[in-house]
């Protein structure tokens, strides 16, 4: 059998910590090399969707939500289609999850979760955060979606309605807050830093 | 020329649909706390390969018919705290949702 | 207890089950190894090697100790090489003499 590793100095320079590998971080080098050896994949895809994962992140859906308030041709469009609606903005989809944003009204407001997995927008918004994914937030949010957002600090009047989004198919969700009062001033770059990445999740509303 | 729709979606937005009591086992996307429950059909999302077999390996062939349903949060927990119009939606696969 | 519930219901599916503790909301970093297994099952997933419901699937085969147990990426690599094992991508020994072969390289005995 081969022993030709083919090592790019990027295997190794990728482990930055000054720690030795545990178990489960020779387990994902063994994988890695054996598929790359077999052909199954190469070290260069490996790269470059490292590279893509990087590119998404929690500011790319304050664009969308940003432009979505000062442009509503772009937010009937993003609101019709996602997917499309993101590309305008070089968003690139790379597998067929459909991503459909939610937009909260005066008497509505969108709060998202995945029960069974963790389930949520990675191609557009980046990684979710940990809590998202734990069972104290998958387990409750369902049952009690009111009290997980005031532990996140904000209280839902109870003029506004909640409706909770279990994602357990291929769609993906964001939410379209609304703009609060007082931005009418903001410009692009201030709009976009009150729309955090809890507040696309639902879990928290932008403020100022 | 007729073209006829060989899989036609079995509800359509606005339905009233009951969601199976049956226990799958090895893979499954409906959650145990919505079993048994009736829904409201919100709108039918197309169809994808039912995960139950794409979990097994099937990447390719027959799609099943999938639909955005929701629930009044006070008929899925008796408990419930909230308000009463809030709402939950979610997605189901057509093998699992009954016509009543 | 009947042992029936334990293969009736995954282990993942617990919306609505009772849970009394608050959020917890400290945040970390994403560990290198995490992001590139991230990465790598993106890329399988892509390719159609190992879908993501295979991925989802055996996660949830793990069984209820080791779902408990093993962090979110921990259950991402074991069930990511038991997919690959399934499919005959990879054989126990390859992952045997692989695992043997990157642990000696930093001196970590397994």
């Amino acid at each position: 059998m081969s022993t030709n590793h083919n090592h790019d100095h990027d295997d190794h320079a990728a482990i930055t910590h000054d720690e030795l590998p545990g178990y489960y971080e020779i387990l994902e080098i063994s994988l890695r090399e054996l598929l790359i050896e077999k052909g199954v994949i190469t070290a260069d895809e490996l790269r470059r969707q490292i590279e893509a994962m990087d590119t998404r992140t929690p500011a790319v859906g304050a664009k969308l939500v940003v432009r979505a308030w000062l442009d509503p041709e772009f937010k009937k469009r993003l609101l019709a289609d996602g997917v499309a609606a993101s590309a305008e903005m070089g968003v690139i989809s790379w597998d067929d999850t459909a991503f459909t944003v939610l937009e909260d009204t005066e008497d509505t407001h969108h709060l998202i979760v995945c029960t069974l997995c963790s389930c949520y927008p990675r191609s557009i918004i980046g990684l979710p955060p940990d809590w998202y994914k734990s069972k104290e937030y998958r387990s409750r949010a369902v049952r009690e979606p009111r009290a997980v957002i005031a532990e996140f600090g904000t209280i839902i009047p109870e003029n506004i309605q909640i409706i909770i989004n279990d994602s357990t198919a291929n769609q993906r969700y964001m939410v379209l807050p609304m703009r609060p009062a007082g931005t009418e001033h903001f410009n692009e770059e201030q709009l976009e830093a009150i729309v955090t990445r809890d507040t696309l999740i639902g879990v928290t509303l932008p403020r100022i | 020329m007729i073209t006829v729709e060989r899989n036609p979606a079995k509800f359509k937005a606005g339905d009233t649909s009951k969601i199976t009591v049956k226990f799958p086992i090895g893979h499954y996307r409906v959650p145990v706390y919505m079993r048994g429950k009736e829904v409201k059909i919100v709108r039918s999302l197309g169809r994808y390969i039912n995960p139950e077999e794409e979990a097994f390996g099937k990447n390719a062939g027959n799609k099943l018919w999938y639909y955005l349903v929701s629930i009044s949060q006070k008929d899925l927990w008796p408990d419930y705290k909230g308000v009463d119009e809030d709402l939950l939606e979610i997605e189901v696969f057509e093998n699992w949702l009954e016509t009543i | 207890m009947s042992t029936e519930s334990l293969v009736k219901r995954l282990p993942n599916d617990i919306g609505g089950t009772e849970c009394s503790e608050k959020i917890q909301m400290a945040e970390r970093e994403i560990l290198p190894w995490e992001k590139r297994i991230h990465a790598l099952l993106e890329i399988l997933d892509f390719h159609k090697i190992v879908n993501t419901e295979e991925k989802r699937r055996g996660i949830e085969n793990l069984g209820t100790e080791m779902a408990g147990k093993l962090s979110y990426y921990e259950r991402w690599v074991v069930s990511g090489a038991n997919i690959l094992l399934q499919k005959g991508i990879l054989t126990p020994d390859d992952i045997a003499k692989k695992t043997k072969e990157v642990s000696d390289r930093y001196g970590i005995k397994l």
